[in-house]
């Protein structure tokens, strides 16, 4: 049986091809995902969905060549986006059943 | 295989310089990618997209591909690259992002593009052992509300590419894993050394499942909390009631106060999903509804009510002009 974990480290995070530290420096930097403990890089932990949003930037930041900026507020966007569309959801089915 | 014409699949002529190969490749991807369009033939467009405008944005890369090109490349059904050929512009830097090029590339460029390129990086284990980590995958994953007071592990299955005698097949997995408690919808569970496999002597990716809670037929999800809805009759809204309402975990009896409302609420402590830091709560919520039909004598009930009612319901509406 796998063992599911809910955090990942700053030096498993690194391990993946597509991603290097100075990236990871960035993006944390940039308020996109932020460590769940750890005050440096080496020590940094990270919870799952923070890693999801970590690889998601560096992918977007790679593949249309964006600045920082740029990607920190696709990043916003598309995170406000998932938690409007869930909210919707919730609402939606909170309506149909009081209805 | 066959032979792929980058500077097609970009919509650009071969005299293209780098401003037009930018320009195309940003406008298309901005239409294809993954993030901006769902389906999934966008996806694999995307990747052809993004391997084109990795070689045509290289001057290197860029000549030697033309040189193949030139040379009655194009017109092979049958594409192999001429014996000895080896591509001087191969180097590609550790981490550029999207890695999954097609054969043809691999072909042209090396394989795997990766060169062995591990500058920028600290303290990678992988570099130590001589390989290279295997992709991370992701995989959405429904779970039921039901599983997640389960302590036995949850089996599935998935397809996910493999290499079999060098050659890149999907393969389909059956994995087993406990359900952590207090997991959430949208929630990614890491599954350590489950995903793509290492290259050479370097170890498996991680396989990140996204919890998807299904839709309950009775209990909507708050956070920890659950929500039900929980219909009675005017007369039970009026007069107060017992009844039995469902939970995830079994039937328990409730009270319901004289003079209720829709949308009152009842907060049931400990009888919603369970957490780390105690169960959530159950939260009920009334819902008065009618008969759709009444019988002659009830009709006669509810007139004798009507004759004798005091209440107005509209009454906000008296100072509103309307």
């Amino acid at each position: 049986m796998s063992e599911a974990m809910l955090i990942v480290t700053f030096e498993e995070l690194c391990q993946s091809q597509q991603i290097n530290e100075e990236w990871v420096f960035e993006v944390i930097e940039y308020g996109i995902a932020e460590p769940v403990s750890g005050d440096s890089g080496e020590d940094w932990v990270f919870d799952t969905n923070s890693a999801h949003w970590i690889r998601k930037a560096i992918r977007l930041h790679q593949e249309f060549e964006s600045d920082w900026v740029a990607i920190a507020m696709v990043i916003n966007l598309l995170k406000q986006n998932e938690a409007l569309q869930a909210d919707i959801q919730y609402l939606k089915n909170r309506l149909e059943r009081l209805s | 295989m066959d032979f792929k014409d980058y500077y097609q699949i970009l919509g650009i002529g071969e005299d293209a310089d780098f401003k037009d190969i930018k320009k195309a490749y940003r406008k298309l991807a901005l239409k294809l990618h993954p993030d901006m369009n769902p389906e999934e033939k966008a996806g694999e467009k995307f990747k052809e997209i993004a391997e084109a405008y990795e070689v045509l944005k290289n001057p290197e890369r860029r000549a030697e591909y033309d040189e193949l090109r030139k040379y009655g490349g194009a017109s092979q059904d049958n594409f192999r690259p001429p014996p000895g050929w080896q591509s001087s512009a191969s180097d590609f830097e550790q981490g550029q992002g999207q890695r999954d090029f097609s054969d043809f590339f691999n072909s042209i460029f090396g394989a795997g593009g990766f060169g062995g390129q591990q500058s920028g990086f600290h303290a990678n284990p992988n570099t130590q052992r001589g390989g290279f980590k295997g992709q991370d995958a992701e995989i959405e994953v429904p779970v039921f509300l039901e599983e997640t007071f389960s302590d036995d592990p949850k089996t599935i299955q998935f397809s996910m590419p493999a290499i079999d005698n060098g050659q890149v097949k999907q393969v389909t997995k059956t994995i087993k894993f406990k359900i952590p408690i207090g997991v959430r919808d949208k929630q990614r569970i890491r599954l350590k050394g489950q995903g793509g496999p290492g290259h050479e002597k370097g170890e498996n990716g991680d396989l990140y499942l996204h919890i998807q809670l299904v839709p309950h037929p009775l209990f909507d999800v708050e956070g920890h909390n659950l929500v039900l809805t929980l219909p009675i009759a005017p007369w039970e809204a009026a007069l107060g009631t017992k009844v039995t309402v469902p939970t995830l975990t079994g039937k328990i009896n409730l009270s319901v106060k004289p003079n209720s409302q829709t949308g009152q609420k009842m907060r049931v402590k400990g009888k919603g999903l369970r957490s780390k830091n105690g169960n959530g709560d159950l939260i009920v919520v009334i819902k008065i509804v009618m008969p759709e039909k009444f019988t002659e004598q009830e009709n006669q009930l509810w007139q004798q009510l009507a004759d004798s009612q005091r209440f107005n319901p509209r009454e906000q509406w008296s100072n509103q002009n309307v």
